[in-house]
């Protein structure tokens, strides 16, 4: 499972991130968390079998998480919003925004919400596990190559960091330093600092005599004006459909402004020729990932022909209705299920 | 040169103005989208446009600040620090510090405060990001997370005229400024993360379904909402940046001051046709 290309995933966590956030239809939010769901399940499963020691990460439960921001954002919208036909109890109206009444509409439109963030939650959580920290740093466009290198730098030094942290704890322990306060934050980060700026100095001293140099500014204009003008059309796109309702103009000037971003990164990117060692490896199913992934999410914001996706808006107020049933949406959706068909073996 | 620098100034005017705007749509979109149907659909798509677009200003930002010319030095300074603040920033959950509370602001501050504005924002941006590959918990809030984070850095040399007005770099009033500012950093920060889980808790219903809810009443209800959800845990993170900046404050300005001089070696090519090597670093 492991084995598809970084670049596949990522393209099935977009999908899923475009799905989720454009549609509040309770059919379709339930097949996506069911498929994101059955993933992590699996994941968990792959996790039990061969234990990896990886860098101690702080994982919060994607369940915990989950139920936390439903009911949070269900009682905040129940109190918020006194909108709809099926109230459930009436607050006295001197109260300031909570007076009125609480309605069932709120109630469910307020956990569709929440639901929303706890897929995106468990999406990303699905990404984070997939992908190893070197996968990631890969994933980072040429362009950005002195970023990157300070990421790596980051990344190898975190580990040793860690342990800098702890000595220097325990060596101030042993003198009957205890955390007791903000004050004890302290004798703590000083020599931390101390030792990591050293430490730094060595480092930089050791690039430089191996001919390691990014001094020169960047003559090149060219990739700034591009993104620039990018960001503008991108912009004007984005307007041009949402205020005045011009669908496919708007979709031609939103692409046209990330075709230009593109081009600007790709073209900044030429001024750091540098090889992948041991590039990744492209299978039939990373491109049948990636496909299954665009064809779900083009269902959601691409206006085909013949496609009705008012299914998608479901809206409660001002009376709870049965939400539309979309199957061409819903079997388009399908498709996000690709990564669950990958044969276990390939873990 | 001079258009570089206009094209520099445009760069972080736009991306500055469009990230902020990006940051309060929760408070123009009502105005925007009362009218029709179609409108109030696309208005449901415009939380996953405005993370794009917060993550295209990021890029862009970002390759204008790094296209400067970062020297090796700056780059080793800068992976070095940020690897010790992304690290602190999950140790935070092993060491009890009150609320929302992370020792990770004032290094942010104080490092952009003496080596500059782009420093700042590469750290603080980079710290964000490395940390949340590390710990996995990277998701569609990262870009706004590193956007707020940058933004602190680089904003953090606009104290510099005001200590030098309040008697120079060591007196008293530096690390009161630095402090105030970190402080109210500390809170717009929760506030600016806030509002971009806001539309979910709140569900975007109220806002275009209410004939004349403007963006006062949107204004009112983030309020209340941020009040209630927020106020202590960011009160928490306020004391603590104020609290650590003026406790070790002076300590740690002393100790980046020190490293800023003894960081000043330089690299020279060898002579050609000399027997030293390819190259020697000149430390003093």
């Amino acid at each position: 499972m492991k084995t598809l290309h970084p670049l596949a995933w990522v393209s099935w966590a977009a999908a899923i991130v475009v799905a989720l956030t454009t549609t509040r239809n309770p059919w379709l939010l339930a097949l996506i968390l069911t498929i994101v769901g059955l993933l992590l399940a699996r994941l968990h499963r792959l996790a039990a079998a061969q234990p990896e020691a990886q860098i101690p990460a702080v994982q919060i439960s994607v369940v915990r998480f989950g139920l936390l921001v439903v009911t949070t954002s269900a009682i905040f919208n129940v109190l918020m919003v006194h909108l709809g036909s099926h109230v459930l109890v009436t607050l006295p109206p001197a109260i300031p925004l909570l007076g009125g009444s609480l309605t069932l509409e709120a109630l469910v439109y307020g956990a569709l919400n929440g639901l929303v963030v706890a897929g995106l939650f468990a999406t990303f959580s699905v990404l984070n596990r997939v992908l190893p920290v070197r996968a990631m740093l890969r994933l980072v466009p040429r362009a950005y190559y002195p970023a990157a290198v300070v990421m790596s730098i980051a990344v190898t030094f975190a580990p040793s960091a860690l342990q800098q942290i702890q000595q220097v704890r325990e060596a101030q322990a042993v003198r009957g330093h205890r955390m007791i306060g903000i004050r004890s934050w302290l004798p703590l980060l000083v020599p931390l600092l101390e030792g990591s700026l050293e430490r730094s100095m060595q480092l930089a001293e050791a690039m430089m005599s191996r001919g390691f140099a990014t001094g020169e500014a960047v003559r090149d204009r060219r990739p700034q004006l591009l993104m620039i003008a990018g960001i503008a059309t991108w912009l004007a796109g984005w307007l041009v459909r949402l205020a005045w309702g011009q669908e496919a103009a708007g979709l031609a000037l939103l692409a046209a402004g990330i075709a230009l971003l593109v081009a600007g990164v790709w073209l900044a990117g030429r001024q750091h020729p540098y090889t992948v060692y041991r590039p990744d490896v492209w299978h039939r199913r990373d491109v049948l990932v990636i496909g299954a992934s665009l064809l779900a999410a083009s269902a959601y914001i691409v206006p085909w022909p013949g496609l009705d996706r008012t299914a998608l808006f479901y809206y409660p107020y001002p009376t709870l209705v049965w939400p539309l049933l979309s199957p061409p949406i819903l079997l388009a959706s399908l498709g996000l299920a690709a990564p669950l068909l990958l044969p276990a073996a390939a873990a | 040169m001079n258009g570089q620098k206009l094209l520099s100034i445009i760069t972080y005017g736009l991306t500055t103005g469009v990230g902020l705007v990006a940051f309060l749509y929760p408070f123009w979109l009502p105005a925007l989208t009362q009218s029709s149907y179609q409108q109030q659909a696309h208005a449901g798509d415009s939380a996953l446009m405005l993370t794009v677009l917060i993550g295209i200003c990021l890029a862009v930002l970002l390759l204008e600040v790094q296209s400067q010319g970062i020297s090796t030095k700056t780059v080793a300074l800068l992976g070095v620090l940020v690897a010790i603040n992304a690290t602190l920033r999950f140790v935070e959950v092993a060491i009890p510090g009150p609320g929302g509370f992370s020792p990770i602001f004032p290094l942010i501050v104080l490092a952009g405060y003496i080596f500059g504005a782009r420093f700042g924002f590469l750290l603080g941006v980079l710290t964000l990001l490395v940390s949340a590959i590390l710990t996995g918990s990277a998701g569609p809030w990262l870009p706004y997370q590193m956007f707020t984070a940058g933004w602190v850095g680089l904003s953090a040399p606009l104290c510099r005229p005001l200590v030098r007005w309040l008697g120079g770099p060591g007196s008293k009033g530096e690390i009161a400024v630095l402090a105030i500012f970190g402080g109210y950093w500390g809170l717009l920060y929760g506030a600016i993360m806030n509002i971009w889980f806001w539309p979910y808790a709140a569900g975007s219903a109220q806002m275009y379904w209410q004939p004349g809810a403007g963006a006062w009443e949107a204004l009112q209800r983030y309020l209340l909402f941020y009040v209630i959800t927020s106020l202590v845990w960011d009160l928490a993170r306020m004391v603590g940046n104020i609290a650590l900046i003026t406790i070790g404050g002076t300590a740690v300005l002393r100790v980046l001051r020190r490293f800023q001089l003894r960081f000043a070696f330089t690299y020279e090519p060898a002579p050609t046709g000399g027997a030293a090597p390819a190259g020697a670093a000149v430390s003093r």
